[in-house]
């Protein structure tokens, strides 16, 4: 049996790890996959959860984050495709036509 | 060896989700217009699109004598009168974004997109969706439905501006759409459910699981906040409002800001309502940041476009300050703000969307000097919305204004409304700059009359769709009496 | 999760559940490194040109400024795949439990086909599965300000 705590210090870990790499990265695909890391902390939360709390619905929860997710990383894409071609560039940092 | 027996499955009460229903069909029936006709009309895509907004209108509107069991779909979706007005709202909107991002893709120079119409129906059933939402799970789902759509509409013409734009409200949603569901996660864990009324119910005990109820609302927050647009969680705002196209910046700046703090409204007022001594801090430090921030930040800014963005920024504090008021009292507050600030916010890109003209080269606030004298129907239109939202009578804004600062002074909290009127004498510097630069300069000798450059058909339908809500901003504010009984109605959520 | 004894017990406790993962890490680990030493210090090593490129499909990679090399095309059939392949996970379930959800099972989820099945109507009209098709928009080089196509995704190697 895997205790509620080491779990949900865990996915704080993971969730902490994806908010530094979107911080830190320069590369929109990098800053990307940050995010997915971050989602799918919580995912691991949602599960911890619904194991402990012997409800099924954060679980269910989960799949529904693991498909939004994934038309996340499409449009993700689609736009850093689109950004490439008009830049020739995937950093965020030349990203300057506006002011950030 | 898995039993056979029936699941438990919701019973099929498919009404009070009507509405949604109608727009995704509707859009799904433009995409594949899009997709199997030889050549597309434009007019064509329209029709789609405002048959759509119209039928879920209707919908809406029959749902507001709906006696059915107040949640329905296993508790998952309300079909209060609350969700039926903020979608009347948002439909409103919906369809004027439709007419004027019909006008501008005929006449801006981009390519028409046949996306346009379906992206819109489908943001706008997200929306319509996350305000009547009464599950967590389903609350998440609504706001990536409409943030998603949002994302690509405002890359959509595929301009630089536009595309950089797209990019930076794609990551950060992203980013503050993980910190809502992070949030979520925590509520669930602190109360074992999803679901916003027994979440309630779960909290109003002296649960030991408070702390992980607060810190899930904190998280909360941080995913609300940045989709209101909120300070400190504002920094998209003006980059994507700049660069997207003014049609859609127009739509996405009313009805995102509706149906996000429809969301919240729930949220507050239903699933956190036990935990109101907490959450008041909360609410009162964004408010007290967006209305200084906004308006500090605007006085600075030379694009019109990021000028009314941080101007947003600043209305969102004010939305917030008349939340500050837990209950009926504070959403009475905060709807009636809503329809007053949707119908000048609105109809502020709009002109800007006239102004600027083809390829959105004149949206300097410099471009306005004289334009009085170039286009007196546009600087007309421009003044009144100025006017109302710096909140000066006899527009919507000022009564929206009055609204939210009694409902915060009734609930104790005057230090905040002090602070919402003294930057709002402030933020009247700038709006009323504009106003001067109109009708008190004479026009550059370049600047070419708006009328030589578009025609004057092209002009007088763009015109002519701003009347709604320049009629709406007036009448708001001369007779707000004739709202006040809808949303006194709407401002009791049942759960 | 109540305070039962002492804090360094607890943790002790529920650290020895862990054992089983960390044997299977370290296993993994001993695995992984055999395997690739091994083929090594076995293979012969006679390299040419299409072994050493990035895929060997017979696609050209594109040259990123960062340095990386791939073919955009193979973000456009990544994004497609993994739209569709997550769809079964719901498909997945409601299989499982086809009979016992009856009627509902079957509405909610000849919803989400029809919704699915349009987006893959659009996507094939629009040639996003297209995969030897060369967009004409693709052919000249970055234009500045100009719009380029953003509504559909099908891409080619330039």
């Amino acid at each position: 049996m895997i205790r509620l705590p080491f779990v949900l210090l865990f996915s704080a870990f993971l969730f902490s790890a994806g908010v530094y790499g979107v911080l830190a990265r320069r590369n929109a695909v990098m800053v990307l996959m940050a995010i997915e890391l971050m989602l799918n902390a919580v995912n691991v939360n949602l599960v911890a959860f619904s194991s402990s709390l012997h409800d099924v619905g954060g679980q269910i929860f989960a799949l529904f984050v693991i498909a939004v997710a994934a038309a996340e990383v499409g449009i993700g894409l689609a736009i850093v495709i689109l950004l490439f071609r008009n830049r020739a560039s995937i950093n965020v940092d030349e990203v300057n036509l506006l002011k950030w | 060896m898995i039993g056979q027996a029936v699941l438990p499955t919701p019973e099929l009460v498919f009404e009070p989700l009507l509405p949604e229903l109608v727009l995704v069909v509707f859009a799904m029936a433009g995409l594949l217009y899009e997709a199997l006709a030889k050549r597309t009309e434009a007019v064509v895509h329209l029709s789609i699109g405002l048959v759509g907004v119209v039928l879920a209108g209707g919908t809406s509107l029959w749902l507001w004598d709906w006696d059915g069991p107040a949640t329905v779909l296993g508790d998952a979706v309300s079909a209060d009168r609350f969700a039926v007005l903020a979608r009347l709202l948002l439909l409103v909107v919906a369809a004027l974004g439709l007419l004027l991002g019909h006008q501008y893709f005929a006449r801006s120079g981009d390519e028409q997109r046949g996306e346009f119409t379906p992206l819109l129906l489908f943001a706008t059933s997200g929306m319509t969706l996350i305000v009547a939402s009464a599950d967590l799970i389903l609350t998440f789902l609504a706001l990536e439905i409409l943030s998603l759509a949002l994302y690509v509409l405002t890359g959509l013409t595929g301009r630089r501006a536009a595309n950089e734009a797209a990019m930076k409200y794609f990551l950060l949603g992203a980013f503050s759409s993980a910190f809502f569901l992070y949030g979520v996660a925590m509520a669930y864990g602190a109360t074992g459910t999803t679901k916003i009324a027994a979440m309630a119910l779960a909290l109003t005990g002296t649960g030991e699981a408070q702390a992980l109820a607060v810190l899930g609302f904190a998280l909360l927050a941080v995913g609300f906040a940045f989709k209101v647009s909120a300070a400190p969680f504002h920094m998209w705002t003006p980059d994507v409002y700049q660069g997207a196209p003014t049609p859609i910046t127009a739509f996405m700046s009313a009805a995102t800001k509706v149906a996000a703090f429809g969301a919240l409204i729930r949220v507050l007022d239903v699933a956190f309502q036990a935990l109101a001594w907490d959450w008041a801090p909360v609410v009162w430090g964004l408010a007290a940041a967006s209305v200084v921030i906004g308006s500090i930040l605007a006085i600075a800014q030379t694009n019109v476009k990021r000028m009314l963005a941080y101007s947003s920024i600043a209305h969102a504090g004010f939305i917030l300050t008349g939340l500050t008021a837990a209950g009926s009292a504070g959403i009475r507050a905060a709807m009636f703000y809503l329809v007053a600030y949707a119908a000048m916010t609105v109809g502020a890109f709009g002109t800007v969307m006239v102004v600027s003209g083809r390829g959105e080269k004149r949206t300097r606030i410099g471009d306005y000097t004289g334009l009085a004298r170039t286009n007196p129907i546009a600087a007309a239109l421009m003044t009144l919305f100025l006017l109302s939202l710096a909140g000066i009578p006899p527009t919507a804004g000022f009564i929206a204004k009055v609204n939210v600062f009694s409902a915060a002074i009734d609930a104790g909290y005057w230090v905040l409304a002090l602070i919402g009127v003294v930057t709002s004498v402030a933020a009247a510097f700038f709006y009323l700059r504009v106003i001067v630069l109109m009708y008190m300069q004479e026009p550059e000798p370049a600047a070419p009359s708006l009328t030589e450059k578009v025609g004057i058909g092209a002009e007088n339908s763009a015109t002519a769709i701003l009347a709604i809500p320049a009629a709406a901003t007036l009448l708001l504010g001369v007779f707000p009496g004739v709202i006040v009984g809808i949303i006194r109605d709407a401002s009791v959520l049942r759960w | 999760m109540g305070p039962h004894g002492s804090l360094v017990s607890v943790v002790a406790v529920g650290l020895s559940d862990y054992l089983p993962i960390l044997l299977m890490a370290v296993l993994a680990i001993v695995f992984a490194v055999a395997s690739l030493g091994a083929s090594a210090l076995l293979r012969p090593r006679r390299p040419n040109r299409p072994k050493l490129s990035a895929y060997e499909s017979g696609n050209d990679p594109v040259r990123l400024p960062g340095g990386e090399r791939f073919s955009v095309k193979f973000y456009v059939v990544a994004m497609l795949f993994i739209i569709f392949d997550i769809e079964t996970i719901f498909l997945f379930p409601w299989a499982v439990t086809f009979r016992q959800l009856g009627l509902f099972g079957l509405i909610e989820m000849a919803i989400f086909i029809a919704l699915v099945f349009v987006a893959y109507v659009y996507i094939w009209k629009k040639g996003g599965l297209d995969w030897s098709a060369t967009p004409p928009e693709l052919m000249d080089d970055e234009d500045s300000d100009e719009p380029a196509a953003a509504g559909e995704v099908s891409l080619g190697a330039r």
